[in-house]
């Protein structure tokens, strides 16, 4: 799924580049607020002295015009009084103090000099460049003009000599850079830090964007089929975790006798068919869909419905039809392809998506079967409408207490001697219209509960009736719960501990799950089943929570292979060599071992290169009332 | 040559130093831009990396030699001094207490304050011939103060 991490680390690095700026932001900010607080405070204390040495000209010389001005500075002396009192100004900081005045041709003249260095003339001209000098004239008030480092000039102060109303004269202040100078050099060190540190981190936020790109791509081929460009089987299982599957149907699509296609024109037209087929599914659903190759042929599709149930039905029509009219013609062969479909339009009821997938597959069997291109749907709930109340107690209650509950049994095909070697157990309910209900329309509903009970026993001396007089073996499920249940011990005990002939010929079914949660209580269970001369084999293994030491520990008879392994070994290595792992650990561990959902011939021939003991499957017959002998064997071909 | 003096003058000043030699020559270029003599402008200068850098003028004529120029731009006053070739030529100068000592300085370019300034003293343009365009009319002055 998206990498957490990678968006994790992309924030923190982005909020930290945040704070940084924020901060740099800050101490610039303080750096100006300073500059202005100190470039304040000296023009004010400026204005002090300016305006005492204003006070001191006008009043005590009696000035009142420019002439005045002009005639008493004439004065050298006067001049060197002045300049006197006025260059006691300089600073480190003020580096030039002057007076001009304006002439009659607006040119800027020195009155008088107090500067140390470069000290003017009387009366020589001075080039001012800056407006400021005459809106001193005109607004009659202080200027300030911030100078480009000129000269190492910071900033100059123009104050206004005013006299009668007029301005007669102006001090000019000129202020040298020193201590914003100092100022900044002192914090430069400072802000090169936090830029390089901003660098650095925008650097890593960079990098992060690149990881994330680089697994969005990664994430794209791991999770596509290259020939068909759909999804593959990881992304399946990436993405059914986060799935909300009520939102779902889920089809199973086959591509009708497609060997037939490899075999006849090669593989690779096999291929372009594929990717054509695949094609013309893409097109035929919409974006919200999901189309998954789930193996060879056969594809995965989950039908984004959004509760409208019938659509999926279109849609899965739509598809085959859109199949069935194309022509694909490669290296001048025209080839037809048809599509066989399983639907089951609400996977959400199912315990999980394996047992939804398993469902839509038996749909797809039953198209198969039917003829081939065809769609075929599963709806639980018409079923459930179909078989009356099944989904609660009381129908089941009423089924017991009526003595409708009735076991189909299914072969478990002996192939090396061509025989059934035994048969397995499975309930059903028939209604009182004459309906068959299979176990997943009631069994959910009363799990864990006394109903459950009853119904294993029901089970238990409805098999026990039926085989107590033939010398055909029989398989019965439980569960960890059933066995632990005293009555359901009872029922066994009694029915089999005088009953030897028969205890040898039954083998339990223990679901392997994370219910058995008791490891000790379960070995003291499988050992009283031992001590009746009855066998035992382990259900479903591969799918649950294996915990091969207690299943050593059991010294179980029977390994089933779990049917969601068992059903791709044809075009699965994967699965394939899971298969041949779990063998490969029950020969070592004493058990014969028995593959379950073998419904294809292919996956028939496989099984047999893996040295299987038992078979069990539609491909060999499907559960009937009747048990059934060699010659109804493979009857579905 | 179409802008003022003056706004070369703001623009300059913002990167102004007294010692960018390269700026100096900017200023003396568009000063020379707007002084005519009969025999048209030779300028001649006693400070060569100026020499060199007025040089690369596309308008102004330079030469090597004092005795070809018809403007000199001096300075200081030891160079031009005992130099025969320099005798009685209009003198440009770049200091303004050279514009004091030298009589026949008729115009000076120099930094105060850390701003540039330009200085004509009219008459002594007029009696050498110097013809000044209106550009330079608000840097005419009388007398040397």
């Amino acid at each position: 799924m998206v990498k957490k991490k990678e968006f994790g680390i992309f924030f923190l690095l982005f909020m930290l580049a945040l704070f940084f700026v924020y901060i740099y932001t800050d101490i610039t900010k303080a750096k100006e607020d300073i500059f202005e607080r100190i470039q304040n405070h000296q023009i004010e204390q400026i204005s002090y002295i300016l305006q005492n040495i204003e006070k001191d000209i006008l009043e005590t010389t009696e000035i009142v015009t420019v002439d005045d001005m002009f005639s008493m500075f004439k004065k050298e002396h006067v001049r060197a009084e002045y300049e006197h009192i006025i260059s006691l100004m300089l600073t480190s900081n003020v580096k030039y103090v002057y007076i001009l005045y304006k002439d009659e041709q607006s040119r800027f003249r020195f009155l008088l000099d107090a500067s140390k260095t470069d000290k003017a003339n009387f009366n020589q001209k001075f080039d001012v460049n800056s407006p400021e000098y005459e809106t001193v004239f005109t607004t009659k008030k202080p200027q300030v003009i911030q100078q480009s480092d000129i000269e190492n000039l910071y900033l100059t102060y123009l104050y206004p000599i005013i006299s009668n109303g007029n301005v007669i004269a102006i001090f000019n202040i000129d202020i040298t850079t020193n201590i914003q100078k100092i100022i900044l050099e002192s914090i430069k060190p400072l802000e090169t830090f936090f830029v390089v540190l901003i660098i650095f981190v925008l650097l890593l936020m960079v990098m992060t964007i690149m990881q994330i790109f680089h697994y969005f791509v990664t994430r794209k081929k791991i999770f596509t089929d290259q020939l068909t460009n759909t999804f593959n089987r990881n992304y399946l299982e990436e993405t059914l975790p986060l799935l909300n599957l009520s939102n779902y149907s889920l089809a199973m699509l086959d591509l009708d006798k497609f060997k037939i296609i490899n075999d006849t024109y090669g593989h690779k037209t096999g291929d372009y068919v594929l990717s054509q087929a695949s094609k013309i599914f893409k097109e035929s659903i919409r974006d919200s869909d999901i189309l998954v190759r789930y193996g060879g042929e056969e594809f995965l599709l989950l039908i984004n419905n959004r509760n409208k149930a019938k659509s999926a039905l279109d849609t899965c029509e739509r598809l085959r039809r859109n199949i069935s009219k194309e022509r694909f013609i490669y290296d001048d062969h025209e080839i037809r392809v048809s599509v066989s479909i399983g639907l089951h339009k609400y996977p959400y009821l199912e315990k999980n998506i394996q047992e939804a997938i398993k469902i839509a597959d038996k749909m797809l069997y039953i198209a198969k079967k039917g003829g081939r291109d065809r769609v075929e749907c599963y709806d639980e709930k018409e079923s459930a409408e179909k078989f009356s109340s099944s989904g609660d107690i009381s129908f089941v209650k009423e089924a017991i207490d009526d003595e409708r509950v009735i076991c189909h049994y299914q072969p478990i095909y002996d192939y090396k001697h061509s025989r059934v070697f035994k048969y397995e157990a499975l309930v059903r309910i028939v209604t009182k219209e004459g309906l068959i209900v299979p176990p997943f329309a009631f069994l959910p509903q009363i799990k864990e509960t006394n109903m459950h009970y009853k119904l294993t026993q029901r089970i238990l001396l409805t098999v026990f009736e039926t085989f107590k007089n033939n010398s055909k073996l029989v398989s019965i499920n439980m569960n960890f719960s059933d066995l632990i249940n005293s009555d359901i011990e009872e029922t066994i005990i009694k029915n089999l501990q005088d009953n030897p002939h028969l205890a040898s010929r039954v083998t339990f079914e223990i679901l392997e799950s994370d219910e058995i949660n008791d490891i000790e209580l379960f070995k003291q269970k499988i050992n009283l089943i031992h001590s009746l001369k009855a066998k035992v084999s382990i259900d479903d293994f591969g799918s649950g929570y294996s915990n091969f030491k207690t299943i050593i520990d059991i010294e179980a008879n029977f390994l089933k292979i779990d049917g969601s392994l068992v059903k791709n070994i044809d075009v699965s290595a994967k699965d394939f060599k899971v298969v041949k792992s779990i063998i490969h650990f029950a020969k070592q561990s004493n058990m014969q071992t028995i593959a379950e959902h073998v419904h294809s011939k292919d996956i028939y021939e496989k099984l047999l290169l893996l040295d299987i003991d038992f078979m069990q499957g539609y491909y060999i017959s499907e559960p009937k009332e009747a048990l059934v002998g060699e010659e109804e064997l493979f009857q579905a071909l | 040559m179409k802008a003022s003096i003056l706004l070369l003058i703001l623009v300059i000043t913002l990167f102004a130093r007294e010692d960018r030699v390269d700026i100096k020559a900017q200023i003396l270029e568009k000063i020379f831009s707007n002084i005519h003599v009969d025999s048209g402008v030779t300028l001649w200068c006693d400070n060569k990396h100026l020499l060199e850098e007025l040089k690369k003028s596309s308008y102004l004529i330079i030469t090597d030699e004092c005795a070809v120029a018809t403007i000199i731009v001096v300075e200081s006053r030891e160079s031009i001094e005992n130099d025969e070739n320099c005798k009685n030529k209009p003198i440009f100068v770049l200091n303004y207490e050279l514009l004091k000592n030298i009589p026949e300085s008729f115009g000076a370019f120099f930094w105060k304050k850390g701003r540039p300034n330009i200085v004509i003293i009219e008459s002594r343009a007029l009696f050498q011939n110097i013809r000044l365009s209106k550009e330079l009319e608000s840097y005419k002055e009388e007398k040397v103060w």
